[in-house]
């Protein structure tokens, strides 16, 4: 009823190439950045800014990531976690060789150190595709991992083997370490994830994102074209590798405070694969849901038994969250393979022709 | 009709392991003309195709493109130097819509970068309006307006084969070549595929090699037709003459030998 094109004509190709070309949604948009900048920060407690929205954001961040990599360009990776802590590593380092420089440009910056990593790990897919490029990638994720353990440099030689995240400031306001406000953390990571979720959007409307399609979907014909498979996946692993190196240093810097190389594990990964996978392949709002699905879930339950009055051992709540999550992803994608974004398409899609079947 | 000598091939060889798929086989293509190549399954057709735009380096012989005479040439190299394919089976990019398809094709024409791209304003967009241009002519060219934004995995198999001239036609090639365009096409889709061949020969300027089984097609559409049969040439010349030739008879009734 509400969702309707009718009467909104587009006169030129720049209105109908617009990424959001229908009214309604760009209002949709505004509601929602207008929640997450100004209503969240005013009236959202710790709980809800520090552990479900600044973790959501960055692993959305992450999950865009490796989209780019495994949706948009069909280049399988199980590296994830190990790029992100490449980030989370290269940011340290940097940060405590040039202290005086604002922190921000080290989050940045470590995100091209992991898109150099990600570009020498990424050598191999020209000849390799498929469950074989995952274990390749996996190779990857163990090397890095061990060198995260095993390097000492790399923690600058902390005996706990831990890094940890000093105080830094941005214009006089402490951003990172154990001064900074959770509202602060929040707003910061909400800024570069906003600005990198439409920085990605665009790409991936654009020609190189086309390349990186006709790469996954006939790597023969994309060929014929004039399409350099090499350039384009190398591409695809420098961008997928910047997104999820910046998430990695993020992930420390102004939300963990502290990491050690566990953190950075297959785990996480796998966590960051599965967000795409029920969110949706090829989607950038698909991240988002997926991580929604992966990380707020799993809390909303864990605080349902109690907001309901229902006094449940914290055991059994954590065992029953494991469950109902499971069982929810196999209901989602029995009902839609191809995740949530393709879900929320059809819906929208009915919603446009309402109460009209087509 | 007879221009200059775009390509031609001279003794070319291919052989896989101890197969021997191409043996010794010259021929021309003439700038402007629609050249057929003919011959029963198995005579290495495709074979010839793939050896010209690069998928498959011939042992023996030369294949000289423009006046220059060429040793080994990747696919996307063919490309940039203007040879453009579509496929005896359907090679679209499933996923995409029928607009980013044939966008795709104008990907060696678009030289905004990746700084440019992130932005998507002023000069990215610029040059994304200006191609989009371009595609709907093709689009509007080749009657798919309906499709525009459909993806074409869910297409139609006569449409496929439409988006897909339309992507290779997107490239603005010297030489188009074309592997059974009408392939599995009923009568009514088969007079338009072959109108719009003649109009991008006519029209577009493409220079044509063209793959196809149906006889009548042939005859009534090309200039001059190459006939394979086992690797081997054996009949080249204006339709008529290739139609009366006996060993022809022969490679499609299978008598004589």
């Amino acid at each position: 009823m509400f969702y309707r094109e009718a009467g909104q004509y587009k006169t030129t190709y720049a209105a109908d190439m617009a990424i959001f070309p229908i009214r309604q949604d760009r209002y949709g948009l505004a509601l929602i950045l207008l929640i997450a900048f100004v209503a969240i920060p005013a009236f959202g407690n710790q709980f809800l800014i520090n552990t479900m929205m600044i973790p959501f954001l960055i692993l959305s961040l992450a999950a865009i990531g490796l989209n780019l990599l495994t949706g948009y360009t069909g280049l399988l990776s199980l590296g994830t976690g190990a790029f992100m802590g490449v980030g989370a590593y290269a940011c340290y380092k940097l940060e405590t060789f040039f202290p005086q420089v604002n922190i921000l440009v080290w989050i940045v910056v470590s995100g091209f150190v992991s898109a150099l990593v990600g570009v020498a790990f990424g050598l191999p897919s020209l000849r390799i595709k498929g469950f074989y490029l995952a274990v390749a990638t996996l190779a990857a994720q163990f090397f890095l991992e061990w060198c995260f353990a095993r390097v000492p440099w790399l923690v600058n030689y902390n005996d706990s083997g831990a890094i940890e995240v000093p105080s830094e400031t941005l214009f006089g306001l402490s951003v990172t370490g154990p001064t900074a406000t959770p509202v602060t953390r929040y707003l910061v990571v909400l800024t570069i994830v906003a600005a990198m979720a439409w920085i990605a959007s665009n790409i991936v409307h654009g020609r190189i994102g086309r390349m990186w399609m006709a790469v996954r979907d006939m790597d023969i014909a994309a060929e014929l074209i004039g399409i350099r498979l090499l350039r384009a996946k190398l591409l695809a692993f420098a961008v997928s590798s910047f997104y999820v190196g910046v998430a990695g240093a993020m992930m420390v810097f102004l939300w963990l405070g502290a990491a050690e190389a566990e953190a950075f594990n297959i785990d996480l990964s796998f966590q960051i694969l599965f967000m795409i996978i029920i969110g949706g392949l090829g989607s950038i709002v698909g991240a988002f849901f997926g991580a929604t699905i992966i990380h707020l879930l799993p809390i909303a339950l864990r605080a349902l038994p109690a907001m309901v009055g229902l006094s449940i051992d914290a055991a059994r709540i954590d065992q029953l969250t494991f469950m109902i999550t499971g069982i929810l992803i196999i209901v989602f994608l029995i009902a839609e393979p191809h995740g949530l974004a393709r879900l929320w398409q059809t819906a929208k899609q009915k919603l446009r022709v309402w109460p009209f079947p087509y | 009709m007879s221009g200059e000598i775009l390509l031609s091939v001279d003794d070319v060889s291919l052989s896989f392991g101890g197969v021997r798929a191409i043996a010794d086989v010259s021929f021309d293509i003439r700038k402007g003309e629609v050249r057929a190549i003919i011959g029963p399954n198995g005579a290495g057709k495709t074979s010839m195709l793939n050896v010209v735009n690069g998928f498959y380096h011939p042992q023996k012989g030369e294949i000289t493109y423009r006046g220059r005479t060429r040793a080994r040439m990747k696919p996307h190299e063919a490309a940039e130097q203007g040879i453009a394919r579509t496929f005896q089976n359907v090679a679209l990019f499933k996923g995409m819509t029928t607009l980013d398809n044939i966008m795709t094709g104008r990907s060696l024409r678009m030289k905004r970068n990746i700084f440019w791209q992130a932005l998507r304003h002023g000069p990215a967009l610029d040059e994304e309006i200006k191609h989009r241009r371009v595609c709907e002519e093709i689009i509007d060219f080749l009657q798919i307006e309906h499709i525009r934004k459909t993806p074409v995995g869910a297409l139609p198999y006569g449409l496929q084969k439409r988006v897909e001239l339309g992507r290779a036609l997107a490239m603005e090639p010297e030489l188009l070549l074309l592997d059974e365009p009408m392939a599995g096409m009923n009568l009514e889709e088969k007079e338009d595929m072959s109108r719009f061949i003649v109009e991008a020969n006519r029209l577009r300027g493409a220079t044509i090699a063209l793959i196809e089984h149906d006889m009548g097609v042939v005859m009534d559409l090309s200039d001059r037709v190459v006939v394979l049969e086992y690797g081997r040439k054996i009949a080249d010349g204006v339709p008529d003459m290739v139609k009366s030739d006996q060993k022809v008879i022969d490679a499609y009734l299978g008598a004589g030998r």
